[in-house]
Formats: C-alpha cells, sequence, structure tokens
C-alpha cells in the first residue's frame, strides 16, 4: 500500500507541477462565477437557478471528465514513452501497484477538485436568492421546488402479458389473427396488443372511477406540501380540450372499509385543458401513519368522453430529503463517473501510445452519453436483424458507461430525490462492475507488455 | 554453482509488425557473473548490451532463453529489491528535485522515512549535488542527471548493481568517483554488472569481462589475463641521472632486449582534477555539480546495516542538540580525530580541498558554504559535523587516500 501511495503522490505532485490543476480550478472558478452572475433562464428565480446549475454541473463534470482522462494517459503513455518506468519498474513494486498508484492518484485529485467546484456551485446557489430582487413568491416557489429534494412516485404498471397471450391465442384459434393483423410477425402483434391492453388500464369512462395507491410516502418532518402532477388526454377531443376531473387524495381505505376517519382526504374537482401537466399542492397531513396514500380520480358523467391518461400520466411529488444530499449524492454520481474514466484511460494507456489511448477515451465518453439513445433508437428497430446484432453491437453498447442514464443534471434539475437505491445502482454498475473490469483487463494487459519495447 | 545473474540461451529477436525484418539483438547469450564480481559487458554501439540488462530486469521478454538474478527472477519484488539498476541515461520525473526524486525512489522500497532521509541526504552529498537539491532535476544537465541516475540506484544499498554505461555523460571527477565507487562496492562483497564502451573504465575496475558482437559472445576472461603482455616488463623509478640511465641500458641490452627511456606522462585524467581543484580555490559557487565531497561515498553504502540504524539514532540526537553542548559532548574524541589526521600521508594535501574535515576548533561548519537554505543551517551543520566527526571515528573517510595511489597504479588486487 505504501507503495501505490507514493506513485499516487508522484501522479498529483505531477499534474500540480505541471500547473494543469492551477489553471483549471483558476479557469473553472471564474467562469462559474461568471454564470451565476449571468444566468438567466426564463426569468423567474427558480428559472435562474435551474439554468444556472445545469449549466455549471455539466461544465464541470465535461472538463473533468476530459481532465480525468487527459491525466491519466498522459501520466502512464509518457512514463513509458520518457522511460522513467525503467527506473520505477525495476524497484520492488509490481506492474499493478504502479497502475493502481497512478489511479488513486488521479482519483484523489478528482475528488479534490469535484469537491472545490461543487461547493462553489452549491454556495452560488444557496446565495442568488439573497442578491436578486425577487417576490415572496417566487421565493417560496423556487425553495418548493428547487431547493428540495422531491420523490417521485408513479403508479405502477399494470402486467398485463397474460391476458395479451391469451388474448393472441383466441385470435389464433378463431383465425381471426390473419384478418386484423395480415403480414405481422407474432412479436409485432404482441407489442401492439399489449401498448393497447395498457392503455386500457388508464381508461375511465364518463362516470367511472380509478384509484391508485402508494406505499412508502415518507415525507420530510418540515415538508408541508405534497404535489400531485397529472395530464389529461382523451379518445375524442371536446370542443373546448378541456375536461372535468374529480380528485381525491388521502388515505382512502377509511371511506372505502367505512372506518373512522382519522387523516383528512384532499378533495378538488376542475374543469382544465388536456395534453396540458397541472400541479396540485396537497396538504402533508393526508399521508396515513404507515406511509399509505391513495389518489382517486373521478370522470363525471357530464365528460362526453372517455378519458385516457397518456403515459407519466401522474406524479406525486413530496420533499423526502434536503437540497443539500441530495446535492451532494449528485456530486458523487460525478465522481463515479470520473472514477469509470480514470479505468477507462488506465486501460487505454495500458496498451495504447498517447494519442490513440487519448481518442479512444474520448470516442468512448462521447458515445456514453448518447448510449441511451443509441440503445432506444437501436435495440426495437433491429429486432430483425438477429444474431449478428445481438452477439456483437448490442452488448458492446450495454458495457458502455451509460452517464446520461446516471446524469445528476437530470435529477436536480427538477429537484428530483436521488434515492440510496439509485445511488447504489450506479455504483454498483459504474464503479463495482465496469471500473473493475476495465481494472482487471489493465492489468492483464500490462503484465505481459514489453516496457520497454519502443511502440512506432 | 550459483551465479548473481546468470542467463540461458537468452535470445531476443525483435521484428516488425509484420514479424520480417528480424534483428537478433542478443543470442544465444549464457552470461555468468559470480557472486562479489565487477563483470564488463563490452561491445560496440548497438551489439546488444543494453537489450540483455533490459531482459535481465524485466523491461524486455526473452524471444528464447532465461535469466536468472540473486537465485530467481527480478519480477519478484524481493529480488528487485537487492537490485540497483542505472539506465544508460537518466530518465527522470522532471518536475521533481533532487531530494524528492530520491525520496520517491527511495518510498518504493519501503524504506522508513528516517533511513530514507539520511540515505538522501548522504547521497545528494556524495554525488555533489546538495547545493541544488531543490532545482528541478529537469533543469539538470546531462551528467548532473546522470548522478541522480547513480544516486537513485543506489538508495536501497544493493548486493547487484547493474550500470549501463556508467561513464558517459559524466565529467572526469564524476567518472573517476564512479569508478572509485564500484571498487568499493566490490570490496565490500556486492557484485556489480556493467556495460560500456570505454575501454579505459573498464579496463580499470572490471575482474572479468566479454566482449559482445551482434548479440553474441566473442571472447571472456580476466581482464588480466586478456591483456597481460607476458613478453614486455616496465621498471617504474625516482629521478635518475644520466649515467644512471646508461648503465641501465647497458644492462638491458646485455639480456638482449630492447629498452626505451623515457619520463611517465601524467595521466590526463590526473592532470584534469588537478586543473579543477586549483581553479576551485579561486571560486567557491558554481551551479553545477560540486565536487567538494567527490569521493566521500555515502556512509551507509560502506558501513553495515545495524550501524546505519545506530547513526541514525545519535544523529537524530546531535541534531536535537545544538552545536556548543555537541562539541562539548565530545571534545576527547575530538581530539583523537585531530591526532588521526595529523598521522595521515603528505599526499593527502590535494584532497583536503575536496574533503576538508570539519575544524573542530571553530564553530563554523565547513560545509555552510553549501547550504542554500539559510533555515535549516544550524542543525544541518550540527548534524553534519557529527557525521563527518564520526566518519573519523569509523576510519571511513580514510579510505580517500587510497585515491592518490589508486591513481599513479591502479593495482586493484591490493585494494580487495
Ligand atoms: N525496440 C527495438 N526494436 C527494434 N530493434 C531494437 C530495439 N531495441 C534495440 N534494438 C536493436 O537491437 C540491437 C541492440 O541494441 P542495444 O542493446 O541497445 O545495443 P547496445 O549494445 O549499444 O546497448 C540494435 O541493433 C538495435 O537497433
Ligand atoms: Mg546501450
Amino acid at each position: 500500500m505504501s507503495r501505490i501511495w507514493a506513485v499516487a503522490k508522484n501522479t498529483i505532485r505531477q499534474a500540480v507541477r505541471l500547473k494543469t490543476v492551477a489553471f483549471l480550478v483558476l479557469a473553472l472558478l471564474v467562469v462559474l462565477l461568471l454564470m451565476g452572475e449571468n444566468a438567466s433562464g426564463d426569468g423567474t428565480l427558480k428559472g435562474r437557478l435551474q439554468t444556472f446549475v445545469s449549466y455549471s454541473f455539466s461544465l464541470t463534470s465535461l472538463v473533468l471528465s476530459v481532465f480525468t482522462i487527459g491525466l491519466i494517459v498522459y501520466s502512464l503513455t509518457n512514463d513509458i514513452k520518457q522511460k522513467q518506468i525503467f527506473t520505477v519498474l525495476t524497484k520492488p513494486i509490481r506492474r499493478s501497484q504502479l497502475l493502481l498508484g497512478k489511479l488513486l492518484g488521479v482519483f484523489i485529485l478528482d475528488f479534490i477538485l469535484l469537491a472545490i467546484f461543487s461547493f462553489t456551485i452549491y454556495a452560488i446557489a444557496e446565495l442568488t436568492p439573497r442578491f436578486i430582487n425577487t417576490s415572496k413568491q417566487e421565493l417560496n416557489r423556487a425553495k418548493n421546488e428547487f431547493f428540495t429534494a422531491r420523490m417521485k412516485l408513479t403508479p405502477q404498471k399494470v402486467d398485463v402479458s397474460e391476458k395479451v397471450r391469451k388474448m393472441y391465442q383466441e385470435m389464433k384459434k378463431s383465425g381471426k389473427l390473419q384478418q386484423k393483423f395480415p403480414n405481422m410477425s407474432q412479436e409485432a402483434i404482441i407489442r401492439i396488443l399489449t401498448w393497447r391492453q395498457e392503455q386500457w388500464t388508464r381508461a375511465v369512462a364518463p362516470g367511472q372511477e380509478l384509484i391508485w395507491e402508494f406505499q412508502n410516502v415518507k415525507p420530510l418532518e418540515d415538508a408541508q406540501s405534497l404535489f400531485l402532477k397529472y395530464k389529461y388526454d382523451v379518445s375524442v377531443n371536446p370542443a373546448d380540450l378541456k375536461v372535468t376531473g374529480a380528485w381525491f387524495v388521502g388515505d382512502l381505505r377509511q371511506i372505502q372499509y367505512g372506518a373512522k376517519v382519522q387523516t383528512p382526504v384532499h378533495e378538488f374537482a376542475r374543469k382544465e385543458l388536456i395534453r396540458t401537466y397541472y400541479e396540485e399542492e396537497v396538504p402533508s397531513n393526508v399521508v396515513a401513519d404507515d406511509g399509505y396514500l391513495a389518489v382517486g380520480f373521478l370522470s363525471p358523467p357530464l365528460n362526453i368522453t372517455t378519458i385516457l391518461f397518456p403515459e407519466d400520466y401522474l406524479q406525486l411529488l413530496y420533499k423526502a430529503d434536503t437540497f443539500t444530499a441530495n446535492f451532494i449524492r449528485a456530486s458523487l454520481l460525478i465522481l463515479f463517473r470520473l472514477t469509470l474514466l480514470a479505468c477507462l484511460g488506465i486501460f487505454a494507456a495500458s496498451f495504447l501510445s498517447f494519442p490513440v489511448a487519448l481518442l479512444l477515451c474520448l470516442a468512448v465518453f462521447t458515445t456514453a452519453h448518447l448510449s441511451g439513445f443509441v440503445m432506444e433508437a437501436l435495440d426495437p428497430a433491429t429486432h430483425d436483424v438477429g444474431l449478428f446484432y445481438s452477439y456483437t453491437i448490442k452488448p458492446l453498447i450495454h458495457l458502455m458507461p451509460q452517464f446520461d442514464k446516471f446524469s445528476p443534471v437530470k435529477f436536480i434539475i427538477p429537484a428530483q430525490l436521488i434515492t440510496w437505491k439509485f445511488l447504489a445502482e450506479a455504483f454498483a454498475m459504474l464503479v463495482c462492475i465496469k471500473s473493475f473490469l476495465l481494472i482487471i483487463l489493465s492489468l492483464c494487459i500490462f503484465r505481459f507488455r514489453e516496457v520497454a519495447k519502443v511502440v512506432t | 554453482m550459483d551465479y548473481a545473474v546468470e542467463t540461458i540461451d537468452l535470445t531476443k529477436v525483435f521484428s516488425d509488425w509484420w514479424g520480417r525484418n528480424k534483428i537478433y539483438a542478443v543470442d544465444d547469450l549464457n552470461l555468468k557473473v559470480n557472486y562479489n564480481e565487477v563483470y564488463g559487458l563490452l561491445g560496440p554501439n548497438g551489439s546488444g548490451k543494453t537489450t540483455t540488462l533490459k531482459m535481465l530486469l524485466n523491461l524486455l521478454y526473452p524471444t528464447k532463453g532465461k535469466t536468472i538474478l540473486l537465485g530467481a527472477s527480478s519480477s519478484d519484488p524481493k529480488i528487485s529489491a537487492r537490485i540497483g539498476y542505472m539506465p544508460e541515461e537518466s530518465y527522470l520525473y522532471r518536475y521533481l528535485n533532487a531530494r524528492e526524486t530520491l525520496n520517491f525512489y527511495g518510498s518504493l522500497f519501503k524504506l522508513p522515512s528516517k533511513i530514507r532521509k539520511m540515505r538522501t541526504e548522504s547521497l545528494l552529498d556524495m554525488v555533489g549535488l546538495k547545493a541544488v537539491a531543490n532545482r528541478p532535476v529537469g533543469t539538470f544537465s546531462k551528467g548532473m542527471a546522470r548522478r541522480i541516475g547513480l544516486a537513485q540506484a543506489l538508495i536501497n544499498d544493493p548486493e547487484l548493481l547493474i550500470l549501463d554505461e556508467p561513464t558517459t555523460g559524466l565529467d572526469p571527477m564524476g567518472t573517476r568517483q564512479m569508478k572509485d565507487l564500484v571498487l568499493k562496492l566490490a570490496k565490500r562483497g556486492k557484485t556489480i554488472l556493467l556495460c560500456s564502451h570505454l575501454l579505459a573504465d573498464v579496463e580499470d575496475i572490471c575482474d572479468r569481462i566479454s566482449i559482445l558482437y551482434d548479440g553474441q559472445i566473442q571472447t571472456e576472461g580476466k581482464v588480466k589475463d586478456l591483456l597481460r603482455q607476458t613478453n614486455k616488463k616496465q621498471i617504474t623509478t625516482g629521478n635518475l641521472s644520466d649515467t644512471a640511465i646508461q648503465k641501465i641500458k647497458q644492462l638491458v641490452e646485455k639480456e638482449n632486449a630492447e629498452c626505451s627511456i623515457s619520463s611517465p606522462v601524467e595521466k590526463l585524467e590526473t592532470f584534469f582534477i588537478k586543473t579543477v581543484i586549483t581553479a576551485r580555490k579561486q571560486r567557491k559557487v558554481t551551479s553545477g555539480a560540486v565536487a567538494d565531497s567527490e569521493n566521500a561515498i555515502a556512509d551507509f553504502l560502506v558501513e553495515e546495516q545495524k550501524e546505519e540504524l545506530k547513526r541514525a539514532e545519535i544523529l537524530d540526537k546531535l541534531v536535537s542538540t545544538d552545536v556548543s553542548t555537541e562539541q562539548k559532548a565530545e571534545p576527547a574524541k575530538a581530539e583523537e580525530a585531530v591526532k588521526m589526521e595529523k598521522t595521515l600521508v603528505a599526499d593527502r594535501e590535494l584532497l583536503e580541498n575536496l574533503t576538508k574535515l570539519p575544524d573542530t576548533s571553530t564553530a563554523q561548519p565547513t560545509h555552510a558554504k553549501q547550504k542554500a537554505e539559510p533555515v535549516e543551517t544550524d542543525t544541518i551543520s550540527a548534524g553534519e559535523q557529527a557525521k563527518n566527526l564520526l566518519d573519523q571515528l569509523t576510519g571511513e573517510k580514510e579510505s580517500q587516500n587510497d585515491e592518490q595511489q589508486k591513481k599513479g597504479n591502479p593495482d586493484k588486487d591490493s585494494e580487495k
């Protein structure tokens, strides 16, 4: 360990003495300050904060990513090119210790730099409301919708696969299949059927009701309200594009079973536009002591059309943690990402020269940001391409770091809670599995590398 | 039979990516270096010397055959902990200064920080870079970098020292010192494997040599055996009168042998060193390597491990006390040292400039002029002084007078 530490210290020294760190810190701090002063967003305080944090967080992440890749690749390839590695590896240090030492050094630097930048962003965000004139209302909105960490609950998807399977079998037996879905593969038919059935589970005819139940609703002590976000869609457009809905939020078990009402039920009814999100503030005392909460919806008979809730139609939001805690977790997400990039860098440098290794890392880095998009685009479209795709490109794409999935900005902007579970998942995926694999791979490769051989 | 270094059918073939253009850099090499031997690997440029050393150290992997160092492979950290390697050029981290460099390498050996610090300081002293120890090594001249390269190879007090062209890039003083160092280490039972194409250096110090060409050993043997001209004899005398010379000539001619008589020419090396010393008397500051303690080989290299630890403790104590009490504490010993000094031969005058002993009558330490850092001067000089004293007490620096004799007549067997 002391040998790894010696190498780590040397790597840190290298970065510091090459003045890269000082330059990086200064430049980024200046940019962050400028951003904090000039961000405007949509003109509201919340918009301004969102814009600032979104840009500054993305920028920090980008700069540190490139810095990490550059430093680790440079550090190892330069040692080999300038041959300092001759005098190092002939000392009683194992090659694996050298690589791990470099990784540790870069990790420590990343940690420190990220701490500095995150803190700066946090401080600027916290101070912004004090330095600009805003109404009490805007302040309140920023407090409720930005300086918080809201848990987002969505209704569970109803499993329709069994029903769809039966339907398919019946249609096949009765020979209706060919008539209804001419020239379509079984897969395609099932997909269509599933989509339809799922939509039916979200449909409410006039005079009918629908209830969604949530467990484990645990707002933070000081949270006074929950937020219900919803959106309508319809089967037939009404003339004014509006529908009426009556909502009940609370422990509906009490009503159903005729027990004594212990917690209040929040009710409201409104006529509202379709295909538009609405947000309703609900007092937090509607939640039952055991964390149970139900949301009921009644479509009054005066609606002429069946209401079809689209996907993402209903969200229950509540403050589940503080902004600070959430911000720290968001920074940790970036740290995981940097760790993975460092491992990627050491892997590339273990067998490539500086420019090639750098290029490889940057290519992976870029694809990683698009991996979700690529997967979505390719996965369904290429169902018929078959074997070649499933055994080559698909696993490769899934091996990519998937940074977009674990993007912290995605959470901080809508003030959405980063759960410990999600953080653990990110840690497992980015660090435990992918980083670990890369390290093992680079150790194996580097072990057999002839470091004195000139790479031409 | 056990060897310090052994290669068995060692072969290295370099080829391009397609496996064409094969170069046999090393070809079926069977090298055997005994323990406690100075072994020279000679050969013209490109004959495979460096490649051999790199394979010994696992920086290159053999195409065929294998290498054994100290009874095992050098990839084992336990083995490499006992090896010192100086590559053909000093490949150093340019952003570290000299002291940090040695400290870094020391930490790779897991040396306790106390010992690491002490060795760093004495090595810096030994290679004459103490005055520039806080400068980044990237600013060093080639020779200065070589000196750090040497110090780096010695930080673990290695049993086996592998030197790749040790004297290239060094000034004559450095060369001289390098050779002395090798001899001294050999005397202490270390094994040294060096490769070079500077024949003069090898001739002075190697027990055995082999001449490599095209990756193959052409000749191998003891230097003396290889070079002795049994059909000639050489006589060296003091200044003789013309008549005496005539008499000798006649005597030799009677034996029917050829004879030529002339004054011996001083070796350029000796002459150079003299000149530099004279110059130094006039100008005391240089931005280059200081040869002030040029020949003082780092203490830990010439003493036992236990003593080194003991010394570390003593030094610790001395450093913590101030100069005056320290002097009072050992007046008797200091006097003894002065006496010893007086008994040393007159030849020594020349060398006194190099390693002036601390004058115990004045509190002013001799090394003060080297110190750039004013803050540390007092404490270090106290320790420094004590160290020099200790040197005397252990008689280590006495070996410096050998210097003069060696220059005249490098009879190194008497040395061992
Ligand atoms: N990495 C390499 N690739 C190809 N050829 C090499 C390589 N390293 C050394 N050689 C060749 O091997 C031969 C021996 O080189 P070397 O051992 O460095 O010689 P020297 O005896 O001068 O130290 C030379 O012909 C050199 O060109
Ligand atoms: Mg060479």
